[in-house]
């Protein structure tokens, strides 16, 4: 299964990449700016975080076309989730209360992300902005007690957005929710 | 997972793919730096220099230990005495990033010299994984610049050839224990060394300060792991810290340093949690800090993790 992380810069990307070999996906960093022709033989997509106020940007590399145009699997990780949600149509900030390091999440709705995970789970973060509405067409899948929207799914597409860094060690069902992800990528 | 069998014969024929007579190595005895050596040995024989650098700054007896661990490969193994040159240029330097820099760039050009001395063309480096990704560049936003990464001088003479750099720390250790290392389970130490654990200007006399105040800190720990205790950290160390409090030593006013103690858990550096020590350590550790080194008397434990902190100070 070949899946592109796509890199916004993050301090983590390579721990994305590095999880999904782990777990038997055939993953490839590549820039942002990469045009989407040459991203053709996707099963997958995961687009990193980045540096503060990147995700509040209009335009994040190519991500806008990729969300548009592709019809894969797109996991969208801080930054990106930021992104992903301002394209269709929500709002992200700067967040009142960042996170950094040791939360807890809540899982409202297991959908695909969560399916066999615990309603409560130790996450980690580090962000500095955050969504603040969700799009219309989006569904909330968990919170934490300083940011509502931590994970989202599009209502129909395959499009998920996570807040906290299912890719780092310290979080705990992080390589589960990968394969979840996944497994969607498999149907 | 990680075969780290598959890893080495790839990683040997990579370096005798790349490298065109000799190579140098700049070696710590750290352990990415003696997998990167040992893998080029494997390679190149008598054709990798492994060139130690003793800044001045290194822990206590590493220069021994360095020299003992080199002198069972089959390579050419190159001693190098900078401490003085090291301490002249940081003098008046307090700015974290300068120091890295600083020390980069000295590192660089004494490779250099001893390239053109051994007329080798190429540089193999330890660089893992965390080293080039915290270093920024592009896009990325820089945390700290790694000794080995953004501390190089723009003007390089000299091919890098980096066989570790997709690899994490874990996957490091565990070539390590393949091929036999006797390093695979040591902590990490930082290239810029002791230099980082000092807050601020660095001299002589706090370079000793802070070196016994981490050879104590080490020593307690890894009694500990030994005795059973603790599990082991993925590292730990003391920071001298620039301020200064007052104490009382044998009905005497004393106004000394401080000492920060940190120890980490991680599997990987990227995030990184404090360790719950006991209580009864970490008291044996601030008693012998503060007993044994006489310009310390006010000894702190940091309980930050990674994010929002970093494993270093600097």
């Amino acid at each position: 299964m070949k899946v592109y992380v796509i890199d916004n810069g993050g301090q983590w990307t390579h721990r994305e990449w590095r999880v999904l070999r782990y777990i038997g996906a055939d993953a490839e960093i590549v820039a942002n700016t990469t045009p989407i022709e040459e991203l053709s033989d996707a099963d997958a997509l995961v687009l990193s975080g980045g540096a503060p106020r990147v995700g509040l940007q209009d335009k994040l590399g190519k991500c806008d076309e990729y969300l548009k145009y592709m019809d894969v699997p797109i996991l969208g990780i801080c930054a990106g989730h930021q992104f992903m949600a301002r394209f269709f149509g929500g709002e992200a900030a700067p967040a009142k209360v960042p996170e950094y390091g040791k939360v807890e999440i809540e899982v409202v709705e297991e959908d695909v992300l969560f399916r066999g995970l615990p309603r409560k789970m130790i996450v980690w973060e580090s962000h500095n902005d955050e969504v603040t509405r969700l799009p219309s067409n989006f569904i909330l899948l968990a919170s934490s007690p300083n940011c509502k929207v931590q994970a989202m799914r599009h209502e129909s597409r395959p499009l998920f957005g996570l807040q906290f860094h299912p890719e780092v060690e310290h979080t705990q069902y992080g390589k589960e929710i990968f394969q979840n992800f996944l497994e969607e990528a498999k149907k | 997972m990680f075969d780290a069998a598959a890893f080495v014969k790839e990683a040997v024929e990579e370096i005798k793919e790349k490298v065109k007579g000799k190579a140098i190595i700049a070696v710590s005895g750290g352990v990415d730096s003696s997998v990167a050596a040992k893998i080029g040995s494997m390679a190149l024989g008598k054709n990798l220099v492994a060139v130690y650098v003793d800044t001045g700054l290194m822990r206590k007896g590493e220069s021994e230990f360095v020299r003992n661990l080199y002198e069972k490969m089959d390579l050419k193994f190159v001693p190098v005495d900078a401490k003085e040159e090291f301490l002249a240029a940081l003098k008046g330097v307090s700015d974290p990033e300068e120091k890295r820099k600083i020390i980069g760039e000295k590192f660089i050009r004494i490779f250099e010299r001893v390239a053109k001395e051994e007329e080798a063309e190429y540089l193999i480096q330890g660089t893992i994984a965390p080293d080039w990704i915290e270093s920024g560049g592009g896009l990325r936003d820089t945390i700290k610049s790694h000794h080995n990464v953004g501390g190089l001088p723009e003007e390089m003479h000299l091919k890098i050839v980096e066989p570790l750099r997709n690899l994490y720390k874990d996957e490091v250790r565990q070539v390590a224990r393949y091929l036999g290392l006797e390093v695979a389970e040591r902590q990490p130490f930082p290239g810029p060394g002791l230099a980082v654990r000092i807050i601020g200007e660095i001299d002589e006399k706090k370079i000793e300060v802070v070196r016994e105040a981490c050879a104590i800190v080490e020593e307690e720990i890894e009694k500990a792991w030994k005795d059973g205790i603790i599990e082991k950290p993925w590292q730990y160390f003391a920071v001298l810290l620039p301020v200064r409090s007052v104490g009382v030593r044998g009905d005497v006013r004393a106004y000394g340093y401080t000492i920060a103690i940190r120890s980490v858990d991680s599997i990987d550096a990227m995030t990184a949690s404090y360790s719950k020590l006991p209580h009864e350590l970490l008291e044996r550790m601030a008693t012998r800090i503060t007993n044994e080194i006489k310009e310390v008397n006010r000894v702190v434990y940091d309980i930050s993790n990674k994010p929002p902190a970093t494993i270093e100070w600097e």
